[in-house]
């Protein structure tokens, strides 16, 4: 492969790895604040539908995909009331919450099948995007792109160095010693929920109105599992959240393009790259290392206050 | 007062529901192996079921995203038992569930789509999609500048080798030198990866874009790069106007209308039903005003001919990727070598794997 | 003011507990009923559509059976290994790699009678199924990492090795170029019980199943496995041997997967194909917390939940309602009956404040 090849597969890492980058940098969000959601795929694709109709009807992109983090911020909601409330099991909420957004995004969508809706298009960033090389692939992207990157040292900034994102990550780990300081334990997972929902949203959001601008059911194809993976893979980090998604987004276009240029190898063991090159990275970064653990309270309820 | 409104009303709407179906009317089932809002293959037999519900004395009704395993036998066994009088069922994977069930029940006409097995109480059939593809290959050969064509593919299964192969061929017909270069994505309706798919093509120099995926994603990624592309299942203009060039069409339609007829008058018989562009089954979409106007003759052309039979388009000599030569010169492949196709012609480059 | 206050029951429900969970079914047959009407559709009259289609008559419990076993022996899998608070999401692929094994054995041996060629294909399927679930293990124990990603990633790649299988060395010369094995010989056909539909995999979960709770509730072994699983950090000190747990608990767990692989296979379809992959795996994992891990209430979720999907089909047949509205019912029940164990656990008192 030679330049003219790589460029455009680095430009496409980028692109195929924002939609997984901003659901994970969600459930990073909800994780933190001790909440497991593995409804990710399922708050995905109702986001994913919520900004192609507003898309559609609005002829706003912006507000559109405004709107679809609200949506992905409504059904997660659900899963705060099961898991919040009523102290239902976290992972059998989050599973059904997969099963009812695809059904809820298929059922409501199908109306819409055969139809465009206005999105973003590649947006080059005034002198940047003629840099050599680094243009191309860094600033020719489009403006959810962008949002998606200022997103990663924005959560940082909130988790690591903020009063609130302090208190948000001692939920997620001592919620009885946080509740013994004050702090409103309830009140923080349920902002981690929804704000996590939110971000999610905007993740499925990406795929229906900048990487493609059309809508079919199962539109989210199983990204938002990649997501919850994604996560632990970042040990909770947004930092690393960006280069994981980048990472798998890069080894997805990298196998098709091997494809187009003429391999002899079969289509299905090229697929599993990407795959089997996360568990090995994982591996390696967790070995030996001790930062790999996860929010202590992750998946536990809180018992009511007497 | 309200409360006996609401019970009343609630009665009417159970009559209503429980007595939909007449009596005499020819119930006809459908299976499908997608939910109809993939957009491509099953939606485009859900189109052909509408055209049918409209007929006089025909009630339909469908099952969608019925996986192809133990599933299919129950849906359809489920049908069975309720006297359904026809059953379509439109995915490969349905053919062994189908021939078990048509066993129990001898007195319901079953029809398997895409598969090659039979039984007295069972046909099959299908659309030379090929021949049609065969026409978009010319098309596309007659536009590409750079000699690459790209093909974004689903599965390597015979049905979609066969398409790239007549494409290929129909390619070359008119420009001996292009190459066809396949990319397989192994999903039928994920616009993202399928988009993605067709742009790693237009990085290697295609600039004709094909498909044999439901998604229009390829259309847009053609487009945003300013190249020609040609669809698949339905006219796909819409998403491309200013690179789709024209699209193989299903229309099954009147296919179902005939066989619901056939069925009806007592006149069915049990083969295999493989029609092409002579029943209008399979077709090509309107032409762009973009494909010069010598192009689209001659596309016509080679339309006529092959529906009147005068032309095959898998005709020897045809060699396949290696050099071997797969169909002797003069001859024409059988509809068993058609249908079990999973070599590729020369000048196709990537794996049937 | 009024408000209302939950407080932690002391003693359990027990028999009662029946009566909340029957209430939240209720419940969620109600807002199912509602999202019915809601769609235009007779609400009461789906209900009973619904019924019919999963109980209205032999064929359609028989139909449910079936359905279950797979369900049933996947998640009494993965409920062993999240006794150990060992997070298994891998069932899917320990599935599809124990259906790999059967078939394999059954292409290599056509000609063996069932009596010597269907223990080799459980042996087979047991072998795979149970390595997919120790490869996480160890990677846990010794690398550190996490099992929810790597199992989750091995799923995928178990799909694509049985892709990469059924497209090119065990295609079918017969298939015309389809993705699929042969069909199996008569002896690698797990039979019918009698004259009826079932098969004999019926027999082979309620043996498991009896099996793993007798494991658990009497033997040694089992008694450590729970101790270990209640406090990981107290067991290590306690010199059980946490490690050993954890792959024991892995190889179990994969190979009644794989199990379910090896049955789906050869009991219902008679061969491998792609399609064979419908999601048991993931399914499994709601059954097994829906069941809080108990092998009995397994049984008995798995058989709702199959109960469940054949009249949801019956609903679409009768009532032409999409197949998305299967998924929205079921991920609502899933809610509303997840939700409604909270009475289990806690009480509500109304208390007057000032």
């Amino acid at each position: 492969m030679n330049t003219e090849l790589i460029i455009p597969l680095l430009a496409a890492a980028i692109q195929s790895g924002t939609p997984i980058l901003f659901a994970t940098l969600g459930e990073i969000l909800t994780e933190k604040s001790g909440v497991l959601n593995l409804g990710v795929e399922g708050i995905m694709i109702v986001g994913a539908l919520a900004a192609f109709v507003m898309a559609k009807f609005t002829g706003n992109p912006i507000l559109a995909f405004a709107l679809a983090g609200v949506a992905g911020m409504l059904i997660s909601a659900t899963h705060g009331v099961v898991c919040l409330w009523f102290r239902g099991n976290q992972v059998v909420s989050g599973l059904a919450l997969t099963i009812f957004g695809l059904g809820l995004a298929d059922y409501l969508g199908t109306p819409l099948i055969g139809q465009t809706a206005p999105g973003f298009d590649k947006l080059a960033l005034p002198g940047l995007s003629h840099l050599p090389v680094l243009g191309p692939i860094f600033f020719q992207q489009d403006l959810l792109v962008y949002v998606s990157v200022l997103i990663v040292p924005l959560l940082w900034f909130f988790l690591a160095k903020t009063r609130w994102g302090l208190h948000l990550r001692s939920v997620g780990e001592y919620p009885q010693a946080a509740a013994a300081a004050g702090i409103n334990v309830l009140l923080y997972r349920w902002v981690g929920v929804l704000a996590g929902g939110f971000l999610v949203g905007w993740g499925g959001a990406y795929l229906s109105l900048a990487y493609t601008h059309l809508w079919t059911s199962g539109l989210s194809a199983g990204r938002g599992w990649i997501a919850v993976a994604l996560v632990i893979f970042a040990f909770w980090r947004p930092g690393r959240a960006l280069l994981g998604a980048y990472l798998f987004g890069g080894v997805m276009a990298f196998q098709l393009r091997l494809q187009a240029v003429g391999t002899h190898l079969p289509s299905s063991l090229l697929l599993m790259l990407p795959y089997a090159l996360t568990v090995i990275v994982l591996v390696l970064a967790s070995w030996k290392s001790r930062q790999a653990s996860a929010p202590a309270a992750l998946g536990i309820n809180i018992e009511p206050r007497e | 007062m309200k409360l006996r409104m609401l019970v009343m009303l609630c009665a009417l709407i159970l009559a209503l529901g429980a007595g939909h179906a007449g009596a005499q009317d020819l119930q006809v089932g459908f299976v499908y192996v997608s939910p109809i809002g993939d957009a491509g293959w099953s939606y485009a037999h859900d189109q052909g079921r509408l055209f049918i519900d409209k007929m006089n004395g025909v009630t339909t009704a469908y099952v969608e995203a019925v996986p192809e395993g133990p599933d299919s036998e129950r849906v359809m066994l489920n049908m069975a038992r309720k006297n359904y009088d026809l059953i379509f069922a439109t995915s490969f994977g349905y053919m062994d569930p189908m021939l078990k069930v048509a066993k129990k029940f001898p007195k319901i006409t079953f029809m398997h789509c895409s598969g090659f097995k039979k039984a007295e109480n069972m046909g099959n059939y299908f659309g030379r999609m090929y021949q049609a593809r065969y026409l978009s290959g010319i098309v596309a050969g007659a536009m590409t500048k750079t000699n690459i064509l790209g093909y974004a593919a689903a599965f390597p299964i015979p049905e979609v080798i066969r398409g790239i192969n007549a494409f290929t061929l129909g390619a070359q017909s008119v420009n001996p030198d292009v190459q066809v270069r396949v990319v397989w994505t192994k999903t039928w309706y994920d616009p993202a990866t399928e988009k993605e798919a067709a742009k790693s093509l237009l990085d290697v120099g295609a600039d004709v874009i094909a498909q044999h995926q439901d998604s229009p994603g390829p259309q847009e990624a053609a487009q945003e790069k300013g190249v020609y592309s040609i669809g698949y299942n339905t006219d796909m203009s819409a998403f491309a106007p200013k690179s789709h060039l024209c699209a193989p069409v299903w229309n099954w339609g009147p296919f179902y209308a005939q066989i619901v007829e056939a069925v009806q008058k007592g006149t069915w018989e049990s083969k295999a039903y493989w029609y092409g562009l002579e029943n209008g089954i399979v077709d090509l979409s309107p032409m762009s005003d973009m494909v010069p106007a010598e192009v689209q003759t001659k596309v016509m052309t080679s339309k006529e001919k092959i529906k009147s039979g005068s032309m095959q388009v898998f005709t020897g000599p045809i060699r396949d990727q290696a050099g071997e030569e797969k169909i002797a010169a003069g001859k024409s492949a059988s509809d068993e070598t058609l249908l079990g196709m999973n070599w590729f012609v020369q000048g196709v480059i990537g794996t049937t794997q | 003011m009024l408000s209302i206050r939950a407080y932690k029951r002391q003693e359990p429900l027990q028999w009662r507990s029946c009566l909340v969970f029957l209430g939240a079914v209720l419940l969620s047959l109600a807002i199912s009923a509602l999202l019915l009407q809601v769609h235009g559709k007779p609400a009461l009259h789906g209900l009973r559509i619904l019924f019919a289609g999963a109980f209205g008559s032999l064929w359609a419990i028989e139909d449910c059976l079936i359905k279950a076993i797979p369900i049933f022996l996947c998640s009494l899998g993965v409920a062993i290994a999240f006794r150990l608070q060992v997070w298994n999401i891998g069932a899917e692929g320990q599935f599809a790699l124990g259906a790999i094994g059967a078939t394999g054995v059954a292409l290599a041996f056509p000609d063996l009678p069932g009596y010597g060629l269907l223990p080799l294909m459980a042996a087979a399927a047991f072998l795979l199924g149970g390595l997919w679930g120790l490869i996480p293990a160890l990677l846990k124990l010794r690398m550190q990492a996490n099992e929810i990603i790597v199992t989750l990633m091995m799923n995928y790649i178990a799909i694509l090795i049985l892709d990469y299988l059924v497209y090119g060395r065990w295609k079918d010369p017969q298939s015309f170029g389809f993705p699929m094995t042969p069909e199996f010989g008569p002896g690698a056909i797990v039979g019918k019980i009698g004259s009826t539909n079932l098969n004999w995999g019926l027999v082979v979960c309620l043996v498991t199943g009896v099996v793993v709770w007798v494991f658990f509730r009497f033997t040694r072994l089992g008694f450590e496995f729970r101790a270990a699983g209640e406090n990981i950090r107290a067991s290590r000190y306690a010199g059980l041997p946490y490690q050993r747990l954890v792959c024991l608990a892995m190889v179990l767990s994969g190979a009644l997967a794989g199990w379910a692989g090896l049955l789906e296979a050869s009991a219902t379809i008679n061969r491998l194909q792609p399609s064979i992959m419908v999601g048991y795996g993931y399914t499994a994992i709601v059954v097994a917390w829906l069941a809080r891990l108990n092998p009995l209430t397994i049984g008995l979720a798995s058989f709702l939940l199959a109960a469940l999907r054949v009249g949801v089909e019956n609903l679409q047949l009768d009532l032409q309602v999409p197949a998305a509205f299967g998924g929205i019912m079921e991920g609502l029940i899933l809610l509303t009956v997840l939700a409604g164990g909270f009475f289990m656990e806690y009480g509500l008192k109304l208390r007057r404040t000032a």
